[in-house]
């Protein structure tokens, strides 16, 4: 009773990765977990789930990556996982027209089932093609006009994909410790909220 | 002279000297000689001894010649015989070959005279071994034999003859076999069932097999369908029995595999079955869809799931809700059949996957080969209609039980029920039940995404739903009540001006308070309790699951730590409530009484103070009329942190009440006394100890207890009386200083 929930570290961050099929979030997740390019990679069924402890500043971190199946078939498994992400990382292929134009669609089931406070990532992989149907500028004005971070990768050509995974390591990292902090403080376990307090959150916000 | 005659005695007495050396060296010379004597005879006896040995060690060295002669020739002569040997060898195996290719000329001839004979007399398995025979034998040497032959046009049209004859009873045994479907003629379809393999038709003889297997089954399943559409509703097994004729099928294609395996490895060699499943498989798709097609439509779950849909875009969107809403008890009974029908599906394609691997270990030896048929069976399955089947049947699972879910649960909510004689309401027991009862079902599917996903959803019910109705009966706080009459006119005032003024209506927001606060309580207990359960279900249900695959469970399963999480600060948040509403307002003036009364005694004052009803009797007695009006209707966990809050606030304000007082001795004495009972009676009404809360007041007490200032050196520093001191120095000193007799200079003085 009582118990001040403290946030121990090592903590665990969950990161969904989502997008339509064929977009390559397999390839992603294992190019960064394993260090590989897979060849001939079947669909992914209903979700994969794989952990990979990294350090961020001398601490671990370890990152739970739940790579979701694009297909419409699976949606009503893959929705579940988006309510304890604390990252989703919305992945389109930038040689094919449609994975993009399907974003706003994949917005609207982040909205309706994802935490608010999730961090939103969108991603336009497979760079290394050379029939490229979505400049880089379009890709960034969307994820500017949504509120999301933007990166572009290969899984392919292993670019961005570290600097993708480990910049939201990072990230949830400087979340969790400014929430931590308001947690340990103990002079806000006794004290009743003051002014300080909500001082506080807005310099947090 | 007398020089002279000193260098003579110097040169006497160096003679002498010299004399002395000479004997002592003689002494020693006679002694060594005298044990070279002893000695000799000892060693004559061993120079006899040896030389009685030389003419055995001259007989040794001839022997020794001799053995590395024999030996040299020993292994020259093995030599030779080696290879000997491999000469030998080497034209046993020409022997062997020619004998062989005696042996294929032999039979090459009887072959080719046989065949015709055996086809002319129908008798296709004689014709068959020899057209076997033929093409066990080893072609190429069959050509080398050829060009060695003088005979040469004998042989080929031997050969011939029986190519010719391998066409044509091919031909034969396709169209008997045909035939032999067509009159449904069992006996006959057996018997070119095994002729086909001689004549080295394996992939054609499974084909043709196994289409006429699938025919078979396709004519049951379609008689089973048939009986399942028009099975009358009345039917104890109508509620699931889509789920029966799914087992239907997969059990008699299950008996095919099964009776038909032997057949196949003795006939057709092990390492086929993956031949003869992919033929069934298809028909096992046409008949899964045609199943699934039938009860979608029969049990309108295209519309049953449309409706859900569009009611919770309807919730979600907050708009108003038109639609008639489907009974979650009406899903239940078809939950239950989609879970078997899923699970049934989930079985049999274990059941292939078993069977072939099997198949493939004892039948496949090449590991390319081996590792080429695992992948087509891994993909026959992948691409199989069943496999999508099955996705399907989950999809449409998932859907309808977390609406059954979250409905059930909202319908537990709005007919929550408050039993008199209980503590919690019938919220928690039944929402739980629910929440299990659909984890269980999903276990039951056999599917471990399915059974990720019910956590993940039972999570989101019970963190949303469920805790935010506790929360929110909490936060419509517990009514003080009336702390004396002035306030309880003013309520009543205040009740009467806005027209709300029912009989019991605060007593009934205390209980639906308490009842909250005791069912965020059990509920903690009922959520470690199903952890542990889904767990234990899940390992029985999926027994080898791998690591990866665990992780995954353990990792859903600790979004239900995240509801505890929840509940406590549930808890929390009310015991804050009660502290503000309930307990400060009382305890506050009580404690504050200390205030009334002299700590300054006199030896009379004293005797008067403890014959009278003193200050700590009264505060007892007012919290024990507290506490007992919280006993019985508090969980004993909510209890017992409810004394912990009590506690903490009757010491708090007693410090501070102390800390306004002056004492004398005997103003002292009394208090440690009175810190003594209150903390007995206390720590005496619960197995909690609260010794731990009284800490700093019995410091404080024990400290204005002292008859004199240094009495603290005994408690502090390295004294054997030392104790963990909660105050600190300067408290220390501050409360020292509440004695009216200590001097203040004293105390100043003192090294702390
Ligand atoms: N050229 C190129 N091809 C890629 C890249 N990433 C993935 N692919 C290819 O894209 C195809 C699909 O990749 P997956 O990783 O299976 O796609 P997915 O998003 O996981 O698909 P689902 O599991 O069905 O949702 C594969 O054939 C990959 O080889 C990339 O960076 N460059
Ligand atoms: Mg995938």
């Amino acid at each position: 009773m009582f118990c001040i929930c403290l946030w121990v570290f090592p903590f665990a961050s969950v990161q969904v990765l989502v997008g339509n099929a064929g977009v390559g979030k397999t390839c992603l997740v294992r190019r960064f977990t394993q260090g590989l390019f897979p060849p001939g990679q079947g669909a992914t069924i209903g979700v994969d789930f794989m952990i990979k402890t990294v350090e961020v500043g001398n601490e671990k971190v370890k990152l739970q990556i739940w790579d979701t199946a694009g297909q419409e078939r699976f949606r009503s498994i893959t929705q579940s996982y988006y309510r304890s992400a604390h990252a989703l990382i919305l992945v389109y292929d930038i040689s094919c027209q449609p994975t993009f134009d399907c974003l706003p669609d994949w917005l609207r089931e982040i909205e309706e089932y994802a935490s608010s406070k999730v961090l939103r990532v969108l991603v336009g992989n497979k760079i290394d093609r050379d029939d490229r149907e979505i400049p880089t500028q379009v890709g960034e004005e969307f994820a500017e006009r949504h509120n999301m971070y933007f990166l572009e990768t290969s899984a392919k050509e292993s670019d961005n994909v570290e600097r993708l995974f480990m910049q939201i390591a990072d990230d949830l990292m400087k979340q969790a410790r400014m929430t931590n902090a308001q947690r340990y403080d103990p002079s806000h376990y006794n004290v009743e909220p003051t002014t300080t307090d909500s001082g506080c959150c807005s310099r947090l916000n | 002279m007398s020089s002279k005659e000193n260098s003579y005695l110097e040169i006497e007495q160096l003679c002498q000297q010299e004399l002395e050396k000479l004997q002592l060296e003689e002494e020693t010379l006679l002694a060594d000689l005298n044990g070279m004597l002893n000695q000799k005879t000892y060693i004559e006896d061993k120079i006899r001894g040896l030389s009685r040995l030389i003419p055995t060690l001259k007989i040794m060295k001839n022997e020794a010649q001799d053995l590395v002669e024999t030996i040299n020739d020993i292994s020259e002569s093995s030599e030779k015989i080696s290879s000997k040997i491999r000469q030998l060898d080497s034209a046993r195996g020409h022997g062997d070959e020619c004998l062989l290719r005696v042996n294929d000329l032999i039979d090459l001839e009887i072959c080719s005279q046989g065949v015709q004979q055996a086809i002319l007399d129908l008798d296709y398995e004689k014709g068959a071994a020899h057209v076997h025979r033929f093409l066990s034998m080893d072609q190429t040497l069959l050509k080398r034999t050829a060009n060695d032959m003088n005979n040469v046009s004998n042989m080929l049209n031997s050969v011939r003859t029986l190519q010719e004859a391998a066409n044509q009873l091919q031909a034969i045994v396709e169209h008997k076999f045909n035939e032999a479907v067509n009159a449904e003629d069992l006996a006959a379809i057996e018997r070119f069932f095994k002729i086909f393999p001689l004549l080295g038709m394996h992939e054609q003889g499974l084909k043709n097999f196994c289409t006429f297997l699938r025919t078979k089954l396709a004519l049951t399943a379609e008689k089973n369908l048939k009986v399942a559409v028009t099975t009358p509703l009345a039917d104890k097994r109508h509620p699931i029995i889509y789920a029966d004729t799914m087992i239907l099928l997969f059990e008699g294609l299950a008996r095919v595999i099964e009776t038909h395996q032997p057949l196949f490895e003795t006939y057709y060699g092990p390492g086929r079955l993956i031949s003869a499943v992919n033929i069934l498989q298809k028909e096992c798709d046409t008949q899964v869809k045609r199943i699934i097609m039938e009860w979608s439509k029969t049990r309108q779950i295209q519309k049953k799931i449309q409706q859900i849909n569009e009611m919770s875009r309807m919730t979600s969107s907050g708009s108003f809700n038109k639609l008639e809403k489907i009974d979650p008890k009406d899903l239940d009974i078809l939950i239950g059949e989609i879970s078997l029908m899923h699970y049934r599906c989930e079985l049999y394609i274990k059941f292939i996957e078993r069977k072939i691997a099997a198949d493939i270990d004892v039948g496949i030896a090449d590991q390319e080969q081996r590792t080429k048929t695992t992948k087509t069976l891994e993909q026959l399955i992948l691409n199989s209609e069943l496999s999508q089947c099955k996705h399907d049947l989950l999809s449409h699972y998932l859907k309808l039980e977390q609406y059954f879910m979250e409905e059930s649960v909202a319908k537990a909510v709005n007919m929550d029920q408050l039993e008199p004689s209980f503590q919690t309401s019938s919220l928690v027991d039944d929402t739980f039940f629910i929440v299990r009862k659909s984890i269980r079902r999903s276990i039951s599917t056999g599917s471990l995404d399915g059974i990720c996903v019910t956590i993940n959803n039972a999570c989101r019910v019970l963190e949303n739903d469920f805790c935010d109705v506790i929360k929110a009966r909490l936060k419509q706080g517990y009514p003080s009540g009336y702390l004396d009459l002035t306030q309880a006119y003013n309520v009543l005032q205040n009740s009467i001006q806005q027209g709300r003024l029912q009989s019991g209506d605060t007593e009934q927001s205390r209980t639906s308070f308490i009842v909250a606060l005791n069912n965020a309580d059990n509920s903690t207990k009922y959520v470690n309790a199903l952890v542990d359960s889904i767990m234990k279900e899940t390992e029985g249900a999926c027994p080898n699951l791998n690591a990866t695959e665990k992780g995954k469970l353990e990792s859903c399963l600790s979004g239900i730590s995240g509801v505890s999480v929840k509940l406590s600060e549930i808890l929390d948040y009310g015991f804050q409530q009660l502290k503000s509403t309930v307990i400060k307002p009382r305890v506050n003036p009580w404690v504050d009484q200390f205030l009334n009364f002299s700590h300054q005694l006199t030896e009379d004052e004293l005797s008067a103070y403890e014959a009278g009803e003193s200050f700590i009797q009264i505060l007892i007695m007012n919290l024990e009329t507290l506490l007992s009006s919280f006993k019985d209707i508090l969980t004993a966990n909510n209890y017992e942190n409810f004394i912990k809050v009590l506690t903490t606030e009757v010491t708090q304000r007693f410090e501070k009440v102390i800390m306004k007082s002056q004492f004398n001795r005997l103003g002292g004495l009394v208090l440690d006394k009175d810190v003594r009972s209150l903390a007995g009676y206390i720590t005496s009404g619960t197995y909690w100890s609260a010794r731990d809360q009284f800490a700093r007041l019995t410091q404080i007490a024990t400290i204005l207890n002292f008859e004199q200032i240094d009495e603290i050196n005994e408690y502090w520093g390295n004294s054997d009386g030392a104790i963990t001191w909660r105050l600190s120095p300067s408290e220390i000193k501050s409360i020292l200083n509440l004695r009216s007799d200590f001097r203040s200079d004293d105390i100043k003085r003192l090294r702390l």
